[in-house]
């Protein structure tokens, strides 16, 4: 597209200089959403060394690679660090980057406290990481069960790090999906009603909702945590008349949830990837709809079904294990509808569609086995074995690492301008899919066989051995797999073809402006007729007297919630550097605090308050209309 | 990329609105400050909860002598009073009053520093009896009241610093306006007072009284 003057203009309103200043201040979305997903990417990267350490020291009987507190810590390390720092974050990554192309919009409805998250989320993750500085990182699992977590079992520090980097996160977590609420609600283009919204929104604002919801337990949980360690209360301790369990039922509570979060914004991608290589609509969108947000509401409703062997009244078991088939119920019908849209359609193979058929087909393998621990007997015989793991990582890595690839391929192009190499990609599929399939089904197995998880060794003679190396030979072609595809990413960068707008002929109004999009997103304010608005013949960008180019300031529209009908423009804040300064003296406040340095801890925390302050300041009489 | 297998889909084009005349929007700001209110309602349930959970299986919860009653009622209707007054400014605010609406504004500041001050005293008068180590009941007691305390401060810090605006940004200031999102934050902490009363002050006392032993 040739530069017109219009958008000269916007340019000059939306461009970021490109600065030191500039880099640290923006407040553009695209700047951001790919900064989450770099970031979080590299915690997969990191994570996957992690656990990568853990299947070297299981290869063998009675190995000696890592020690046993080692292997603790290491396995620990590798669960938080995967379920909190890659796998939401990298779905919100996503969705900063595309929610506001796929709605017409210029930026989210609060592009500051974009910045902030994405600041504190990065922080968190150092915080956490400072741990293993001191050899003291957490060391008790992920979901950190007290009364193991408290002082006298864990005088070191991993556990304070694990309780602070994850309020920290939960800011973030929060803050982010605020944002999503409100942009997704009241910053859609003209005529996108809620039934036109593209199912990526839906998940993303269902988990959003959750995440409002759920996060406050594990902040609660964690508080405790800290009183109990610190302060001398008595939340978690029986002597003193605490209750271990209560522990777990707000992380539980929250833990559960939880496992959507990570999940619906994947399966949302798909609904999205899957139709777009079917040629055709996806069949069954307002069932897809209906269910994503069922999911959410539901998955309130079953937390307890990680308690099954604590032992409660039968009643209670029985409502939460109905509540878990319940789930699975809407789960599958994505999936039927997901097969009957390539049923019915053209499929294309590219490898964006291999990643999101490769994961239908591990969801269904980690639902089956999913049902069958939510069934009370069944999860008494396997509870605490390799078995389980092999379900949480056929429903973890099939539900968000291969949609998270399939979106890569599909939406890179967008983001870089260029295209990734098919052959590469389906290279890096298959060997990542074997990979996968070998490092984790025998782990079915060694988990009937009774091998217990989270031991740091076994002796020899149980049969074990054998499934062992393999699985371990297994997880590293998976990790092989992964790198195929980054390598791909550099090649791209270097020499892809270009990719213009719409690559792949989708439907979505994200394919409507440049690849990658100018920093104003759309010159023109797109107008939707219809649920795929690059499919239909109406011309979304059809503005004759350039009524919707909003070149006054930097404006966007602002629409009614149901029906899209415009009823304002909104006016979106320039960069600043003070959500950066906010974060920093958070992070202050948290390192201040665990080093015992509470004046200064006291002074930080006012400090971010001022930072807040000056961050909201209206400056000049202008802002007042 | 091959074509599409259906033909396009229904369209229904939207009415054109001439978006150049439409206002600025403020009210994301507010619709903001709800979504935050309902994290930290959640927040207080979640403390409810644990203070329940811990009680349940207590033979008397800890509470052979409930808390005193009277300090939390003249704090509750320090608290109402002072959700009044601000209501009083944001009506003030919508008139374009900005004078009487930051006195309401400071008024409610001063109110809510009495609440602090009056509970530090209720505070001095339970600790004899009653520390957060004594026991369960100890911990959830003062951490569910600290909690609140912290949200009184965070709501006068925001208040203060609606304070300290100019005149004209008090009410319009896209996206918010600060007078409102600080008075709504603000009834929202009195409203969380009006549960701690009545679960952590007032039942207790039934329950004392319907002991049968
Ligand atoms: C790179 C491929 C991966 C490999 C080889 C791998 C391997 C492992 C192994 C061997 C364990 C069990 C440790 C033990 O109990 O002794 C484990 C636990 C776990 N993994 Fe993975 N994993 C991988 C990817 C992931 C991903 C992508 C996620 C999440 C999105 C994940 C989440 C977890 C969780 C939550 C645990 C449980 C930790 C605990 O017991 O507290 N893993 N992983």
């Amino acid at each position: 597209m040739a530069e017109t003057a219009v958008a000269s203009q916007l340019t000059e309103l939306w461009e970021t200089p490109k600065t030191l200043c500039g880099w640290l201040g923006t407040v553009d979305h695209k700047e951001l959403g790919i900064r989450y997903l770099v970031t979080a990417f590299l915690f997969l990267i990191v994570g996957g060394v992690e656990s990568l350490l853990v299947r070297i020291q299981l290869t063998h009987s009675n190995m000696n690679f890592l020690s046993p507190e080692g292997y603790n810590q290491m396995y620990t390390m590798h669960g938080v660090t995967m379920i909190f720092w890659y796998a939401a974050p990298i779905l919100s990554g996503f969705a900063i980057y595309l929610i506001p192309l796929m709605i017409g919009a210029r930026d989210l409805a609060f592009p500051r406290l974009n910045a902030f998250t994405y600041w504190t989320f990065l922080f968190s993750g150092i915080l956490l990481y400072i741990s293993p500085f001191f050899h003291q990182a957490p060391h008790a699992g992920w979901f950190a069960y007290v009364p193991y977590t408290l002082t006298e079992y864990s005088p070191g520090v991993g556990m304070d790090y694990y309780a602070l980097s994850l309020i920290l996160l939960g800011i973030s977590t929060t803050g982010a999906a605020i944002n999503f609420v409100v942009t997704i609600f009241r910053f859609r283009a003209p005529g996108m009603a809620i039934s036109r919204m593209p199912l990526f929104a839906y998940s993303t604002l269902t988990i959003s909702c959750v995440i409002v919801f759920a996060m406050p337990a594990l902040t609660a949980a964690c508080i405790f945590l800290e009183l109990d360690r610190h302060w001398g209360t008595h939340f978690f301790g029986i002597a003193g008349g605490g209750s271990t369990f209560l522990w777990q039922q707000l992380f539980w509570f929250f833990g559960h949830p939880w496992v959507y979060v990570i999940f619906l914004p994947a399966t949302g991608m798909i609904s999205l990837i899957i139709p777009a290589f079917s040629r055709r609509p996806v069949v069954g969108y307002a069932w897809i709809a209906i269910s994503t947000i069922l999911t959410g509401l539901v998955g309130f409703g079953v937390w307890l079904h990680h308690m099954f062997t604590v032992g409660m009244s039968d009643i209670a078991m029985s409502i939460f294990s109905a509540g878990s088939m319940t789930i699975s119920v809407f789960t599958s019908i994505q999936v039927l509808a997901w097969l009957a849209t390539i049923w019915k359609g053209r499929p294309v193979a590219t490898t964006s569609m291999y990643y999101a058929v490769g994961s239908v087909v591990m969801l269904v393998i980690g639902g089956l086995s999913g049902v069958f621990t939510g069934i009370i007997p069944v999860d008494w015989q396997v509870h605490n074995t390799y078995y389980v793991v092999a379900h949480i990582h056929y429903v973890l890595v099939g539900s968000n690492v291969f949609p998270v690839f399939a979106g890569f391929y599909f939406w890179l192009p967008k983001m870089t301008g260029r295209m990734m190499s098919e052959k590469l990609g389906k290279l890096s599929f298959w060997v990542m899919f074997i990979g996968f399939n070998v490092g984790f089904f025998p782990m079915h197995i060694i988990g009937l066989m009774g091998m217990p998880r989270r031991i740091f060794t076994y002796p020899a003679g149980l049969g074990f051995d054998k499934w062992n190396m393999v699985i371990t030979i297994g997880a590293f072609v998976l990790g092989v797999g992964i790198l195929i595809s980054i390598i791909n990413l550099f090649v791209s960068l270097r020499s892809g073809k270009l990719a213009g707008p719409n690559p792949w002929n989708a439907d979505g109004l994200e394919w409507l402006t440049d690849s990658p999009p100018p920093p104003y997103d759309f010159e023109h304010i797109p107008l939707v007729a219809s649920r795929h608005p690059l499919w239909d013949d109406y011309d979304n960008l059809d503005d004759p007297d350039d009524d919707r180019v909003l070149d006054g300031g930097r404006l966007t529209t602002i629409t009614t919630w149901l029906d899209a009908e415009p009823i304002g423009v909104a006016t979106i804040p320039e960069d600043s550097l003070l959500p950066l300064v906010m974060s920093l003296t958070l992070l202050g406040f948290f390192l201040a605090y665990q080093f015992h340095a509470l004046w200064i801890a006291l002074a930080l925390i006012i400090l971010t308050f001022l930072a807040g302050c000056a961050w909201m300041w209206p400056h000049t009489e202008k802002e007042v209309l | 990329m091959s074509t599409l297998v259906e033909s396009p889909p229904v369209q229904i084009p939207p009415p054109r609105t001439k978006l150049r005349t439409l206002p600025i929007d403020q009210t994301r700001g507010i619709q903001a400050v709800y979504a935050l209110i309902c994290t930290e309602a959640t927040l207080f349930l979640c403390m409810f909860g644990a203070y329940y959970y811990l009680g349940n299986n207590k033979d008397r919860w800890a509470i052979e002598t409930p808390p005193e009653l009277v300090y939390p009622f003249v704090l509750l209707a320090i608290l109402l009073s002072s959700s009044a007054v601000i209501h009083w400014g944001e009506k003030q605010v919508e008139k374009g009053r900005y004078g009487a609406s930051r006195a309401a504004l400071w008024f409610t500041v001063l109110l809510g520093l009495l609440f602090l001050a009056l509970q530090g005293m209720e505070y001095a008068s339970e600790w004899g009896r009653l520390t957060p180590d004594t026991d369960s009941y100890g911990s959830i007691f003062y951490t569910i009241t600290t909690l609140h305390a912290a949200h009184v401060i965070a709501g006068l810090l925001l208040l203060a610093y609606v304070g300290f605006l100019p005149h004209y940004g008090f009410a319009r200031r896209s996206p918010h306006m600060p007078y409102q999102v600080a008075a709504r934050y603000w009834h929202f902490v009195d409203f969380v007072w009006v549960f701690i009363v009545g679960l952590l002050y007032v039942i207790p006392h039934f329950l004392v009284h319907g002991h049968v032993h």
